[in-house]
């Protein structure tokens, strides 16, 4: 089912069981499976000494957050794609995770077929979206949105201008344009990407381009505030 | 109070042992000295439990103390008492003042005070000043000692409280840790693996799929978190909706809202997904979306099952059934809220569920 042998794929999970009934599953349809690890200090040794295309990571790791663990695999191989497999119930852990850099999100309970399929998208550099995701994604733009809202309202009157005060917020701030915004909610209500792309006539490259854009807009900016964030406290 | 009443019981020994050449009745002193010490054996080792302290008991112990204060005018001559000589059990009188402060807080120790005082000025036939001030002190041992008992037990009992509570909340996080560590991971693998192979394993893998949403629902256990300035949070009370069929999703954070609305929503949701689980067809799949923009919540519940033609529910309205969408709009409307529903034949069914916010 795995068509890329070449796909080296690394499984960190703290749960053995999973683990390994993953990585056979993964090794039955033909992938490789670069390795495996427990915790994340261990994945970011054998990510550095097997080089695997995607890692398949789980969020509830002992020794540090599904996050931390991505920016630091990306920090030292930025062509890994990082995919996060969780449990329900960690929404903050699984946003933190995907604006930290991850290329997807699945949840545990999902078929194994369609593991294997955000694999191989996770693997093309395609943003895996559930419906679970673009529904975090949305309401990680309403709060940037109403943050900037409420820090213009608070803000000094003058600089707010003719145009109101929900268009004061800083350029650098992500927004969504309509068709985005259009298309994100369709996904969230589980419509698939050729569902979406008959009923906005479009196409479906163009919807899947749209959701990418979602996920890379917010990675930005998470990247631009942790530098700004290093720079006010002085980090080199 | 075992170790007052064995030091009073010591000083009034040394007292009956001193003057016991002057009484009318130096047998009578000794007797009255026997029944002391017997009586402190029997309170010390009976009050020592808490069981031990009955009210019958208590009530003795006070009889018995101003039994023998009365005794002091049969056994010292009365030239002694009128000169100020002390009574028989002097200050071991007080102790069961005190245990009836322990038992039964200022009330009972000033209860218990009142009838040592009543005996002890029978016992005078005066008032002397040494007597008075000896009055006012059992008062005060009576109800500011059974005050501050009642204070050390009602501290005692709160900080008991507190212990088990924690001790509960500590032993609920290590049981959902274990269970979210071992038990939840295989239902899942179960659930994940069982779908691929199809036939029979199918159905134990959906059931063990919902197995694993029940228990998760369980421990995450979104009812013992307290609402939030009373607001609930409606991602919390979506979530348990999830299943094998259902996909919930929310926004990251906690979605508040008051108790009505929050509720209101929540129940309107789960009727549409019965509705989904009725007339949606076997196959069908429903996703339910939250969304909060600040002023108001909306929530989608949208199903790729049958669908209907637009018609129908106008036509189910006016022939006066009144169909669980209208029950979903009724409650609504009453949090000043709006329900809608889309539907055409073959492309599933939308409801949108929105609340203001105030």
């Amino acid at each position: 089912m795995c068509p890329d042998a070449e796909l080296r794929i690394l499984v960190v999970d703290d749960h053995p069981i999973w683990r390994h009934s993953v990585a056979a599953g993964l090794e039955e349809a033909g992938c490789t499976v670069a390795g495996t690890a427990g915790d994340g200090a261990q994945a970011l040794r054998v990510a550095t000494a097997t080089r695997p295309g995607v890692v398949l990571l789980d969020l509830n790791l002992p020794d540090m957050s599904g996050a931390e663990v991505t920016r630091r695999l990306l920090a030292a191989d930025p062509a890994v794609r990082v995919l996060i497999l969780s449990a329900s119930g960690e929404r903050q852990d699984v946003l933190d995770a995907m604006t930290a850099g991850a290329t997807g999100y699945l949840v545990k309970s999902a078929q194994f077929s369609e593991l294997l399929a955000a694999v191989r998208s996770a693997a093309a550099g395609e943003a895996v979206f559930t419906p679970g995701l673009a529904g975090l994604v949305l309401g990680e733009y309403r709060r940037l949105a109403a943050g900037s809202a409420a820090e213009a309202e608070g803000g000094p009157a003058g600089s707010a201008g003719p145009v109101g005060p929900s268009r004061a917020a800083s350029p650098g701030q992500p927004r969504l344009t309509e068709r985005e915004t259009e298309v994100l909610r369709l996904v969230a209500k589980g419509m698939t990407y050729p569902e979406i792309a008959a009923l906005l006539v479009l196409s479906p490259r163009t919807v899947q381009n749209h959701v990418q854009n979602t996920l890379i807009k917010l990675q930005l900016h998470n990247k631009a505030q942790l530098v700004r964030y290093a720079l006010e406290q002085g980090i080199e | 109070m075992a170790v007052f009443r064995v030091v009073t019981l010591i000083y009034a020994a040394v007292l009956i042992t001193r003057d016991h050449n002057g009484y009318a009745h130096p047998a009578a002193g000794w007797l009255a000295l026997a029944v002391m010490v017997g009586w402190s054996a029997v309170t010390i080792i009976a009050y020592a439990r808490p069981a031990g302290r009955q009210p019958w008991l208590i009530c003795a112990d006070v009889a018995v103390c101003a039994a023998l204060v009365l005794s002091t005018r049969l056994i010292v001559p009365a030239s002694q008492i009128n000169a100020g000589a002390p009574t028989i059990p002097t200050s071991w009188a007080a102790s069961s003042v005190l245990a009836c402060a322990v038992a039964g807080g200022p009330a009972g120790g000033l209860a218990g005070a009142g009838v040592i005082i009543a005996a002890d000025i029978v016992e005078r036939q005066a008032l002397p000043q040494a007597t008075f001030s000896n009055i006012v002190l059992i008062l005060i041992a009576g109800g500011v000692g059974g005050y501050i008992v009642q204070l050390g037990l009602r501290a005692e009992a709160a900080a008991d409280h507190a212990a088990r509570l924690e001790a509960a909340i500590a032993e609920r996080d290590r049981i959902a840790r274990g269970i979210h560590d071992s038990v939840l991971q295989v239902l899942a693998l179960v659930a994940a693996r069982g779908r691929e192979l199809g036939g029979e394993s199918a159905e134990l893998a959906r059931l063990a799929g919902e197995q694993e949403s029940a228990l998760r629902a369980l421990v995450t256990g979104t009812a013992v978190v307290p609402p939030e300035g009373g607001q609930l949070d409606l991602a919390g009370l979506l979530e348990p909706l999830g299943g094998s069929r259902v996909t919930v999703s929310c926004p990251a954070g906690a979605v508040l809202l008051d108790d009505a609305p929050a509720r209101a929503l929540a129940a309107a949701a789960g009727e549409a997904l019965d509705n989904v689980r009725r007339h949606a067809g076997a196959d069908a799949r429903a996703w339910v979306l939250v969304e909060d923009d600040g002023g108001s919540v909306t929530v989608s519940v949208r199903d790729n099952g049958l669908g209907f033609a637009a018609g129908r529910l106008a036509q189910a309205e006016a022939a006066g059934r009144l169909g669980v969408a209208q029950s979903i709009k009724g409650r609504l409307r009453d949090v000043g809220g709006s329900a809608c529903v889309r539907s055409s034949p073959g492309q599933g069914t939308e409801v949108e569920l929105r609340v203001p916010r105030r």
